[in-house]
């Protein structure tokens, strides 16, 4: 791990590290970037693994696949909602292909953006592309490119954090402290930091559940992802706790945790609101993906929150 | 150029590669088996699926300097001496080919799903093969086929509509 991180140091901008390589090769191949080095972490001791604890919770190295940690029989059993949003992505092959870390360190995505050369031909370089507009929103001063990977918004909900090697030692940081709300770089790793793994505490009793939006049922990214993650209160079907994550529908994966005015109310009705319209109201779509506009995938949000919110309960209630 | 060791449907080959080639290339290219489709080549429609150590991948988002040691099994595998396996047998008995360019690609998933789970549910099926793209078939010949062999492994012809 040390050399990998010294080498990408060394290295800086120019060189990229490559995981299962499902994300970064289209790049490579529209030669949307174009760096001299490709450093291949899949030799690096140690990050394949996936270890579960009653009171540690889970770990998962950065390079399990999508495939194996869906499969795994603590994730299966103790995060369903881990192996919901890993069987939605993509498809079966990007799956045994794609890794955990790389999932979550993936590029975002824009219709504008993510061309083969030959259609860019015509269109100025935008922010992403190191030059001075935007073509998704005129006269924008920022890249809005959207961040759609569909880990991040589950992992968010259970209150992941992740940890960060640099070469000569490594942090711990809250999931959403990785993202830098930057379209053009939605990740905060510097060259010579490396994901290594992912922390989820002890499920408890929480029940968990990830809704998509998308086209098709497959290969498709999220247009808009909901991940919920609840604790019933055991008596009356309201609420004790919820966390929601979103994608889709910022240059960043959204963490939404309720709002103050929630603790007034006991009611399940009052609080789903609160939460839907706490959500909706942190999520800003653009017209930069295929399909659906903006505003019908903001609506959605709330619709979305209130859907996997029942659909959680009736898994805690099937659970008795 | 870089050599590495693969062993495709059985075979040991010692290949050079550059670092900017890729497995689908290779294997079409210098090794001639060019039952493996380039379709979009960025991953999105599945015609370039093999099998590599036992997991559908594909194959025009693989480095081939990546796969030095590994196991490799095309749509050429799966009828080494001509006879054709059970999926493939199912294939034509179902009509499940039209123009074929998806064909190679959508039996290896089956296979892959197959080989680790011979008793899939109608769901299962239909998940295995959602990264394989047909444009002609409308997909239900191309289930009925593979339900056909899982139901044969369990001695029950599953063969439900879709929904
Ligand atoms: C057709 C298609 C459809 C897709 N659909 C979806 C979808 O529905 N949902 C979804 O979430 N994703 C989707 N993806 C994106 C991709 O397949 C997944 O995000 C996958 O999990 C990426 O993992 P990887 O290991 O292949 O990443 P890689 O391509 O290897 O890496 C991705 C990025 O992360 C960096 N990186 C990787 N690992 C690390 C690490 N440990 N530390 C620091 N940086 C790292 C790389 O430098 C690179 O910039 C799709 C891709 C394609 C081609
Ligand atoms: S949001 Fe604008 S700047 Fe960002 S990738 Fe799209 S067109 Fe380029
Ligand atoms: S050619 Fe590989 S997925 Fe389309
Ligand atoms: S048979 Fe023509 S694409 Fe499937």
């Amino acid at each position: 791990m040390s050399e990998a991180c010294k080498t990408a140091f060394g290295e800086g901008p120019k060189a990229q590290i490559i995981a299962g390589g499902t994300d970064i090769l289209p790049a490579l191949k529209y030669r949307l970037k174009t760096p001299g080095i490709l450093i291949d972490i899949s030799s690096v001791p140690d990050l394949d693994t996936i270890t579960y604890s009653e009171q540690e919770g889970l770990t998962v190295g950065a390079l399990v696949t999508l495939r194996r940690l869906a499969a795994h029989k603590d994730v299966r059993e103790k995060y369903p909602l881990l192996t919901q949003a890993a069987l939605s992505v993509g498809s079966a092959q990007l799956q045994a292909m794609g890794t955990i870390g790389g999932n979550l360190c993936q590029d975002a995505c824009c219709i504008y953006y993510n061309l083969p050369s030959v259609s860019r031909q015509g269109l100025d370089p935008c922010f992403k592309l190191g030059g001075g507009r935007c073509h998704a929103v005129q006269g924008s001063k920022i890249c809005h490119a959207t961040y759609s990977g569909d880990m991040a918004p589950a992992l968010l909900a259970l209150r992941a954090c992740v940890t960060i090697a640099d070469g000569t030692g490594e942090n711990t940081i809250p999931l959403n402290e990785l993202y830098s709300g930057r379209g053009e770089a939605p990740h905060v790793l510097e060259p010579g930091r490396i994901l290594k793994g992912i922390q989820v505490p002890p499920p408890f009793h929480n029940v968990g559940i990830y809704v998509k939006m998308r086209i098709r049922k497959s290969i498709d990214y999220p247009l808009l992802g909901v991940a919920v993650n609840l604790l019933p209160n055991g008596k009356d079907g309201a609420l004790k706790d919820i966390l929601v994550g979103l994608t889709g529908v910022e240059k960043s994966p959204l963490l939404i945790t309720p709002p103050d005015e929630i603790k007034d109310t006991y009611e399940l009705e009052k609080q789903t609101e609160i939460m839907a319209q706490a959500a909706r109201s942190k999520a800003h779509p653009i017209a930069n993906t295929s399909g659906y506009s903006p505003r019908y995938r903001r609506e959605m949000v709330s619709v979305y929150v209130r859907q996997g919110v029942l659909q959680a309960l009736e898994i805690a209630a099937g659970r008795g | 150029m870089k050599t590495i060791m693969l062993t495709v449907n059985g075979e040991a080959y010692e290949l050079a590669v550059a670092p900017n080639d890729m497995l689908l290339d290779v294997i079409r290219d210098k090794l001639d088996l060019t039952g493996a489709k380039k379709g979009c080549d960025t991953g999105a429609c599945g015609a370039c699926t093999v099998i590599m150590d036992g997991e559908p991948i594909l194959s025009c988002m693989t480095l081939a300097v990546r796969c030095h040691g590994r196991e490799i099994t095309t749509i050429e595998g799966l009828a080494p001496r001509g006879e054709l396996h059970p999926l493939q047998q199912a294939a034509i008995d179902h009509n499940a080919v039209q123009c074929g360019f998806c064909t190679p690609g959508w039996l290896l998933s089956a296979k892959a799903l197959l080989d680790g789970n011979p008793h899939p549910s109608q769901e299962e099926v239909r998940t295995a093969i959602a990264g394989n793209l047909c444009r002609c078939t409308g997909y239900k010949k191309i289930e009925d086929a593979i339900s056909a062999v899982a139901g044969r492994n369990q001695g029950v012809v599953k063969g439900k509509n879709r929904d």
